[in-house]
């Protein structure tokens, strides 16, 4: 009887706090309002003005890349310091003893994954079709970021998935780059730097940090602001892509397959 | 496209998958409702006429779908 | 679509969105609460994400808006949905896959150092209560 009361309490507590909150909903604007008052300071102007500043018709893009760079900025280093955590986690040496789960014995016929009924649809269909469609794919999304849908973090993460595909289905999980955990977080630290690198050079042109307009370079205003974003788009793509392989590596490592020999 | 009532819907299915999840005994069955879960999620960033955040949660739901379902080869796969 | 709204519309556009959010995040808050294994914490608070990533997206919406990529024709702000918390979200969604890994991460420790990731079996092996 003690331990059902004690179930009881989370609920009792969450339901007296739901219910508080829904008779003061009133002062939260009704869905779809156009004079809301999340419209009216700046989204204005940046609908209004993206393509004559920046010369991007996706208004996303425009915000997050021109208008607001310096979040970006901070945001990639974020990956990359996650990235850099999960690398210190996990540096140690595993102790053999807690590591390795006892592997299964199976009495029956098991195919491994070298036979050659696995060997065909690795090569066959999933390296020589797939994972070419999907690389063509993010190259389209990087460089069409400002003009349709997509952008940096979703190329990143398709050339990422690219690599996890490739692990999991070699043969032996042998992939066929090798880029072991210290190696991809160095990468990652080269997209930080790569960001930063485009800041770096609007200030040695004479501008504000991050002011695509201001870029050395002899080409007109539209041309520069559309360079800006694809430097530093492609900044962005290589720390998504590197944090996501740095992560698959340091957790694949630890978790062996002992019974697929 | 911009309808609330389909909207409601999918939301009521995502707090049953929640449940499901909450009350499973099965770590690895939790995991692939999960991968259920981001799913809809995406349907639902659709509708609301979010299509970027839609992509990003796609890629992003089966990322970290794989990421679960390799840490779970060391963790015994029943819960209390 | 913009000029008839039943009464349901009304009512789901005044509270009852903002109401399924909310229980879902609670859902979210119960599990964790709630569950004594660890990976299963880690899955409630990406579902509590979710909802509150949801949250946000409500704010832009506005009747009779398209989506906010430029159609050639069509001028002003009033046809467009908002831009801004789109872009927030996007750098939230992705932060969250590095919030994933590290949490992954600990659990493998936690895991080779207490032999199992049930909250019972690590209290009574540190031994302090």
């Amino acid at each position: 009887m003690a331990k059902k009361i004690k179930n009881a309490i989370p609920v009792v507590i969450i339901a007296i706090v739901l219910a508080a909150a829904f008779a003061r909903f009133d002062f939260l604007p009704s869905i779809g309002d156009p004079d809301a008052p999340a419209h009216t300071r700046t989204s204005d102007y940046y609908i209004e003005h993206a393509v004559k500043d920046t010369n991007s018709p996706n208004y996303v893009t425009a915000v997050i890349v021109d208008y607001r760079a310096f979040d970006t900025m901070l945001e990639t280093t974020v990956m990359f310091l996650a990235g850099l955590g999960v690398v210190i986690l996990l540096a140690s040496r595993p102790d053999p003893k807690a590591r390795i789960i006892k592997p299964r014995k199976f009495t029956e016929n098991r195919e491994h994954l070298g036979a050659p009924a696995y060997q065909s649809i690795n090569k066959d269909v999933m390296i020589k079709i797939i994972e070419p469609l999907i690389l063509i794919y993010a190259v389209y999304v990087l460089f069409h970021g400002e003009v349709s849908l997509g952008g940096g973090f979703q190329a990143g993460a398709l050339i990422g998935m690219v690599y996890i595909i490739d692990t999991m289905v070699s043969p032996g999980t042998i992939s066929l780059i090798r880029l072991p955990k210290e190696r991809s977080v160095a990468l990652a630290g080269a997209g930080t730097f790569i960001y930063t690198l485009t800041g770096i050079l609007t200030l040695v042109g004479g501008g504000v940090f991050l002011e695509y307009g201001k870029l050395p370079f002899s080409m007109s205003f539209e041309e520069k602001h559309s360079t800006g974003i694809l430097m530093v788009e492609v900044g962005v793509t290589i720390g998504v892509m590197a944090t996501i392989i740095t992560i698959l590596n340091a957790i694949h490592e630890r978790a062996r397959f002992d019974d697929d020999k | 496209m911009h309808s609330l009532i389909l909207e409601a819907i999918l939301l009521m299915a995502l707090i049953a998958i929640t449940l499901v999840v909450i009350f499973d005994k099965d770590l690895l069955a939790a995991v692939v409702t999960y991968c259920a879960f981001s799913f809809i999620t995406m349907f639902l960033y659709i509708v609301m006429g979010a299509p970027d955040v839609a992509f990003t949660e796609a890629v992003i739901g089966v990322i970290s779908t794989i990421y679960f379902v390799i840490s779970l080869r060391n963790i015994d796969r029943r819960c209390k | 679509m913009t000029n008839n709204m039943s009464g349901i519309s009304v009512f789901l556009a005044d509270k009852g969105i903002y109401f399924l959010t909310a229980f879902l995040l609670v859902l979210g808050i119960y599990g964790m609460i709630t569950c004594k294994n660890y990976m299963k914490k880690l899955i409630c608070m990406n579902i509590m994400q979710v909802a509150v990533i949801f949250f946000f997206l409500c704010f832009g919406q506005k009747n009779g808006g398209t989506i906010p990529v430029q159609v050639t024709g069509l001028m002003g702000a009033r046809h467009y949905i908002n831009p801004l918390p789109h872009g927030l979200m996007l750098t939230a969604i992705v932060v969250s896959l590095g919030t994933t890994g590290v949490g992954l991460a600990l659990l493998t420790r936690i895991k080779e150092k207490y032999g199992s990731i049930e909250e019972d079996d690590i209290i009574k092996g540190e031994n302090k209560f």
